[in-house]
């Protein structure tokens, strides 16, 4: 339980800063990704309610990865903020390179993909490759937020 | 027919699939193709070198005469070659998904005998990244294959000859004979597997392609004057829509000359500001909801990393990556350089305010309310207008020569004023910086009254304090600008300095960019809203009627016209000039 809890928590405060680190980029011009945009669309075309329902979905991730890195963490035994942090780099380039620019678009049925022709009319431009569609900044910007994600789900992590 | 081995600019029609477009000449051959998508590198560019571009070629192995045509109410073409012998039939277009597993962008041609027999034959000569990289062939039994690092094109030939390869590419004679049909299917694929489809899949997808565009056409309510020109307007502006994102590309080609030699040539494969003003106006106005609200989405989102700034242009897909550079290849007869990238992208053009400011007045009129996230954006942007008009840009020309104060610059802040206080008073917009909105609208129509206006050319000038006129000054009907008498007495100047014939130059003042240049076709329609809008609704029908008899062969206008000799010039086919069409026909209509 120990294991669980620690991971929560870890997940919650990481979570936190993650997506303050993103929402503070994007205020300050380095990225037009919005990643509570993003999810919240999934299921709204109305902008408002769709960024409350994806900062809510955004949460209850970053809550899900933080118990899979508990989990990843008690099987190897062993547990620190550089480890999370290790771990972050990976997740960021998954993020990156697969789930958000291949999964998202094709379950996302508000947003195009690389296929969009001219019979369908979707509303959000894709992400691309490392999201750089959403400005040449929002790789880095993820990275370096996932890393503070990670290094704090490892730090919180009690084995 | 050819000029140095060129086909005219108005000899082409364009089929596309939303994704790509390709430019089909009245001869059959593809001279343009991007892939994956508009703004990709090129696999077809003999449009811009007939030598090394690459081509798709498809006709008569002797001397034909063609008819050529969109399918009605569709974005597919037809071709109808006529010889001594016979006659034959190719249908071209770009393939649209029908949902099953299928190549990523698809280039089909049917072939089909009518009469006779008439001996044709093909080449197919890709090239990559704008004829600088050399294919590697293979061959897969009804399927050439052509391959270049991360990308690959196929060919697949049903009842179309047999293929032997030549020296950059493969070609085949055969004959048609009446009821005889042919397919031809160019496959592609970019960091993916090839997709080989066999030929009823093809066929199949090339049925429901038409029957698409019909469908999409039949759902256009317009009934007002020039419906074929409207209507077939709107489909081609339908081609140049980017569908993954709903941006719109301002033509699909690069660097078509504005003078046959001259270097006045530009990419046009960009999302201009400007331009989706007067889209998301023109798709309101033909029952396009969806696709209104799309680009409006996109344009939310493609300004918000530099919002209160905004670019003059941007990339389709968001993506960064506009720096002009100049490609090795001949030119379109000649005319280099050829230029990928656009550095107009660095520009302050002041006018892009009022566009942006007019889209989401356009938007919020049509029924779409703006949330409140959009609507703090707009204030801000807002702020950002009462902060620079003063400042001198390169206006809605782009010219290189500049900045100056431009009349129409100015015009167009105050309009974004104008347009942001309206939104306010409907609750779109917060309300508090209202006061200085108004302060500062006011302070620009006291600038333009005083400082534009030419009491010897009873007229607003092109700059502050010039003595020349701008065809930009024909806009300011449309945006309602205040002072009635002048608007209309500016309309006039323009008409006197800057027609010649049916046609209307930008102005006659240097732009710092060496070369001449044809009349711009838009300044034309624009003309004749703004004689419509000033009560000359007669002139206007008049000059309408000319303008709609000036498209090519299947409807469509290039940016320019050589006003001596009627061939387009520029960029094709350029979308504000189908929009200041569709523009024309309305403000025309709705005074009649």
């Amino acid at each position: 339980m120990t294991v669980f809890w620690s991971a929560f928590g870890g997940g919650v405060m990481g979570t936190l800063v993650m997506t303050t680190m993103l929402r503070a980029a994007a205020e300050l011009g380095y990225t037009r990704m919005d990643l509570a945009f993003l999810l919240g669309t999934a299921v709204t075309d109305n902008r408002r309610k769709a960024k409350a329902l994806g900062y809510l979905f955004h949460f209850l991730l970053g809550i899900g990865f933080a118990l899979l890195y508990g989990a990843f963490f008690a099987a190897i035994g062993r547990s620190s903020w550089w480890l999370g942090a290790l771990v972050a780099v990976v997740q960021a380039l998954f993020t990156a390179t697969v789930l958000v620019n291949v999964l998202l678009p094709v379950v996302h049925p508000r947003m195009g993909t690389p296929e969009t022709a001219a019979n369908e009319i979707p509303l959000i431009e894709p992400p691309g490759f490392l999201m750089l569609n959403y400005g040449r900044n929002t790789f880095v910007i993820t990275l370096l937020a996932h890393i503070a994600y990670g290094a704090i789900v490892g730090w919180a992590i009690r084995l | 027919m050819r000029i140095d081995r060129y086909a005219p600019i108005e000899d082409y029609a364009l089929i596309g699939d939303g994704r790509t477009a390709a430019l089909v000449a009245r001869d059959g051959s593809v001279d343009w193709l991007c892939l994956p998508n508009f703004d990709s590198p090129a696999v077809f560019a003999a449009l811009l070198d007939v030598e090394r571009g690459g081509a798709f070629a498809l006709q008569p192995a002797i001397p034909f005469e063609t008819e050529q045509r969109y399918l009605p109410e569709t974005n597919v073409l037809e071709t109808v070659f006529i010889t001594s012998t016979g006659r034959a039939r190719i249908v071209d277009a770009l393939t649209l998904p029908n949902g099953g597993l299928e190549p990523m962008r698809e280039l089909a041609r049917s072939i089909e005998g009518v009469s006779g027999v008439v001996p044709m034959r093909w080449r197919f000569a890709p090239r990559f990244d704008y004829g600088r990289a050399a294919p590697r062939w293979e061959r897969r039994g009804v399927t050439i294959v052509a391959t270049c690092d991360n990308e690959a094109v196929a060919l697949s030939i049903w009842g179309a000859g047999e293929a032997t390869p030549v020296e950059d590419g493969w070609q085949a004679t055969f004959d048609v004979r009446a009821g005889d049909r042919g397919l031809l299917a160019m496959s592609t694929a970019y960091a993916e597997p090839l997709i080989a489809s066999p030929r009823h899949d093809v066929e199949s997808r090339l049925a429901r392609t038409i029957e698409f565009w019909r469908r999409w056409a039949g759902d256009r309510p317009y009934d007002g004057p020039w419906q074929t020109a409207v209507r077939r307007s709107a489909l081609a502006l339908k081609l140049l829509i980017f569908a993954a994102s709903g941006a719109s590309v301002a033509a699909p080609s690069t660097s078509l000359p504005e003078s046959i030699g001259g270097s006045r040539n530009w990419d046009y494969r960009f999302c201009w500001i400007r331009d989706s003003n007067f889209l998301i106006d023109a798709l309101l106005e033909l029952g396009c909801y969806d696709e209104a609200k799309s680009l409006f989405w996109w344009f939310m989102h493609a300004t918000a990393l530099t919002e209160p700034d905004l670019h003059v242009l941007y990339r389709l897909d968001g993506s960064p990556g506009v720096a002009e550079r100049d490609l090795s290849l001949a030119g379109y007869r000649g005319s280099r350089p050829v230029r990928v990238g656009n550095s107009a992208f660095h520009q302050l053009q002041l006018d892009i305010y009022g566009a942006l400011f007019e889209t989401a007045w356009l938007y919020s009129k049509g029924h779409h309310s703006l949330d409140r996230d959009t609507g703090v954006v707009l204030a801000r942007i807002a702020g950002r207008v009462c902060d620079i008009w003063r400042c001198p840009d390169s206006g809605i020309w782009e010219v290189r020569n500049g900045p100056f104060h431009f009349t129409h610059s100015k015009a167009m802040c105050w309009a974004a004023l104008d347009r942001a206080i309206h939104l306010a008073g409907r609750g779109e917009l917060p309300s508090a910086d209202v006061p200085r909105w108004r302060r500062e609208a006011d302070a620009i129509v006291e600038f333009v009254e005083t400082r534009c206006w030419s009491e010897s050319l009873k007229s607003y000038t092109r700059v502050a304090g010039s003595g020349d006129v701008d065809a930009s000054l024909l806009m300011l009907p449309t945006i309602r600008f205040r002072n009635d008498d002048r608007v209309a007495a500016t309309v006039d100047a323009v008409n006197r300095s800057l027609r010649e014939g049916d046609f209307v130059y930008r102005y006659r003042a240097e732009d710092g960019v060496p070369g001449s240049e044809g009349c711009f076709l838009n300044c034309s329609f624009w003309l004749v809203s703004a004689l419509a809008r000033t009560g000359r609704v007669g002139e206007a029908t008049e000059l309408m009627e000319r303008l709609v008899g000036r498209a090519n062969h299947v409807g469509l206008y290039a940016e320019e016209v050589d006003p001596s000799t009627g061939a387009f010039l520029g960029n094709f086919p350029q979308a504000l000039v189908h929009l200041a069409l569709i523009e024309a026909a309305v403000a025309v209509a709705r005074r009649s």
